[in-house]
């Protein structure tokens, strides 16, 4: 980068508030998170009388109650489960959408793409209910199935948007190569653009994993309190009992539900900063 | 980020062919893209079609779910308009936006603006502002309620300084002030990752040409970066709009369930409720079609006082 050049003692002094500022706000978002990670080693007694104390011992019994109260295990299988069909899902949709679209010439492929355009302003909340109805009336209602059918849909704009950017600067060229090798055009699809597109793929996977892995409010309605099908979203809260919770196995869970988007954030987060680079998504 | 804008195609050249090759008429798919019929399918089924429903229902008499809906005209919405439980949510949800948004863009903006002049540990901030994106409705909730019960984390930090502690969440005074502050921790980080990307796209060198000419940081921010990006900091205002407006009922569930009386009770927990707790359902799509056309006139107003201006 460029020699960073020497600033009046004004600018300097303007950049140190702001900096304080910048850094106040890091702890206001660390604190929380120092305080739910140490309180899940403690008892109630020891979160109460001293919130900031390191715990005493690193005691993993709450963990263990956490998931014997809960069900987590269970529930933690139904979140995987969920997740990874609905993202195998939404790829499925998306990536032949966005090839059809990058090519796209005519109307048909503006008016389609415009769809999806707009769709990133509806929020999938608003039509709750009546999704709620639609898993009804096709019976399945208080199923897994249902919510691995819905997330996709809700991921449909973003994920075609980013995949059909990638797939617009592949050069015509290496495509017309190959089908004159005569390959199909799936063949295409898997051999000419899937591995360039594999940074937007990771893109696509990585906030959709977040979103799907955290989604609350339609698995709470669709699958309901069923134990064997709930998800760690739904499940977590039950952790919290109207008289006397205990706030460390409250948050010993919530820590569990966490350490799965850590894993998947590690590994996929370099290959988003290589989309992010590469320039097919930047503006 | 160009991935939240309509970009449109431009034209190919098509006579950029060498001389002498085969004249190639364009295939099929290229004028019809049959492979995104499926993802089109999907998302009308699952999407367009709830979202249209919505408009359907509002306009039924449905006292709950076995019960035979019949039309009822308007009779949902004078319903609606009468009663006291919907201003009370009306007004929260337009304090939440009103009071939270703004809050949540300018602080935003500046940390982004922070964060891009790469200061030391700009990684380690960048890292941490996305955290609470990562985490979940139900963990933040979670976490919040913790540190707000009257023996968590900032009553025991209030207690040293001679403070007074209180219930946040029971109290009908600081229970709406709570709910909006966990969701600007959710919240500001996020939207300066965001803004921080497409601030990283200004050019340097007319920023360094106006520290040169002895523009302050305050100056450079508003003055130059503001301008630059604001019609993207206009998409970043109108996505956190929606969640905010959309996505409150999240945690208002979690945390106080509209109460205590109606002081945290937002329009999108009011759907909810009405919905699924008190099974009145014209009442329920009422205040979402209320709400639907609330969310068109606040984006309208948000691309009108933050459309690019350069």
């Amino acid at each position: 980068m460029a020699s960073r050049t020497v600033l009046p003692l004004r600018d300097r002094l303007g950049s140190l508030t702001s900096g304080t500022l910048a850094w106040l706000y890091a702890a206001i978002l660390l604190i929380p998170f120092y305080y739910f990670i140490s309180s899940s080693f403690k008892t109630n007694e020891e979160i109460f009388e001293s919130p900031l104390a390191l715990p005493t011992s690193w005691d993993l019994s709450n963990f263990a109650t956490a998931f014997r109260q809960a069900d987590l295990g269970l529930a933690i299988a139904n979140s995987a489960l969920t997740t990874v069909s609905a993202l195998v899902l939404t790829l499925l949709l998306a990536l032949p959408a966005a090839f059809a679209l990058a090519r796209a010439q005519g109307r048909f492929g503006k008016v389609i793409e415009n769809v999806f355009n707009l769709g990133f302003l509806i929020p999938a909340f608003a039509a709750l209910f009546p999704t709620f109805l639609l898993a009804a009336a096709v019976g399945l209602f208080h199923t897994r199935t249902f919510v691995v059918l819905l997330l996709p849909a809700t991921a449909l704009p973003l994920a075609i948007v980013i995949l059909t950017a990638f797939m617009r600067t592949i050069p015509r060229e290496l495509e017309e190569a190959a089908s004159m090798d005569g390959a199909s055009t799936l063949q295409v699809l898997r051999q000419v653009y899937l591995p360039i597109c594999i940074p937007g793929i990771a893109t696509v996977l990585l906030l959709n994993f977040l979103s799907f892995w955290n989604a609350y409010l339609y698995p709470l309605i669709l699958i309901g309190p069923d134990t064997a099908q709930r998800t760690i979203q739904v499940a977590l809260p039950t952790l919290k009992v109207d008289a006397g919770t205990d706030y460390g196995v409250l948050m010993a869970g919530t820590l569990l539900t966490l350490l799965p988007v850590y894993l998947v954030y590690t590994v996929l987060q370099k290959q988003m900063q290589k989309a992010l680079v590469s320039g097919a998504v930047k503006g | 980020m160009t991935v939240l804008e309509v970009t449109p195609t431009t034209g190919r050249p098509v006579s950029a062919r060498p001389p002498g090759a085969r004249p190639r008429r364009s295939p099929l798919r290229e004028r019809f893209p049959g492979l995104a019929l499926p993802a089109l399918v999907w998302y009308a089924v699952f999407m367009i079609g709830p979202v249209v429903a919505i408009f359907v229902i509002a306009f039924l008499r449905w006292p709950g779910m076995l019960e035979t809906p019949s039309f009822a005209g308007l009779d949902n919405f004078s319903v609606v308009f009468a009663d006291a439980t919907f201003w009370a949510a009306l007004g929260n949800s337009a304090v939440q936006i009103v009071v939270g948004l703004p809050i949540m863009i300018v602080l935003a903006f500046l940390l982004a603006f922070y964060v891009v002049q790469k200061p030391r540990g700009h990684r380690v901030l960048r890292y941490i502002l996305f955290i609470p994106a990562l985490i979940s409705a139900p963990a933040t909730a979670m976490v919040f309620y913790a540190m707000l019960n009257p023996d968590g984390l900032v009553n025991g930090l209030l207690a040293p300084l001679g403070l007074a502690g209180n219930a946040w969440l029971a109290d009908p005074s600081t229970a709406l002030g709570a709910i909006i502050a966990v969701e600007l921790w959710s919240g500001i980080g996020y939207s300066a990752v965001l803004i921080a990307a497409r601030l990283d796209g200004v050019d340097t060198e007319i920023v360094q040409a106006a520290r040169v000419d002895g523009a302050s940081d305050w100056r450079i921010a508003w003055r130059m970066y503001w301008p630059i990006a604001r019609d993207f900091i206009g998409v970043v205002t109108m996505l956190q709009f929606l969640s905010l407006l959309f996505n409150s009922a999240q945690t208002v569930l979690l945390l106080t369930q509209g109460g205590p009386g109606t002081s945290t009770m937002t329009l999108s927990y009011l759907i909810y409720s009405k919905a699924f707790v008190e099974t009145d359902l014209g009442y329920s799509q009422a205040v979402g079609v209320v709400l639907f056309v609330l969310g068109l006139l606040g984006m309208w107003l948000i691309r009108r006082t933050l459309r690019a201006t350069h």
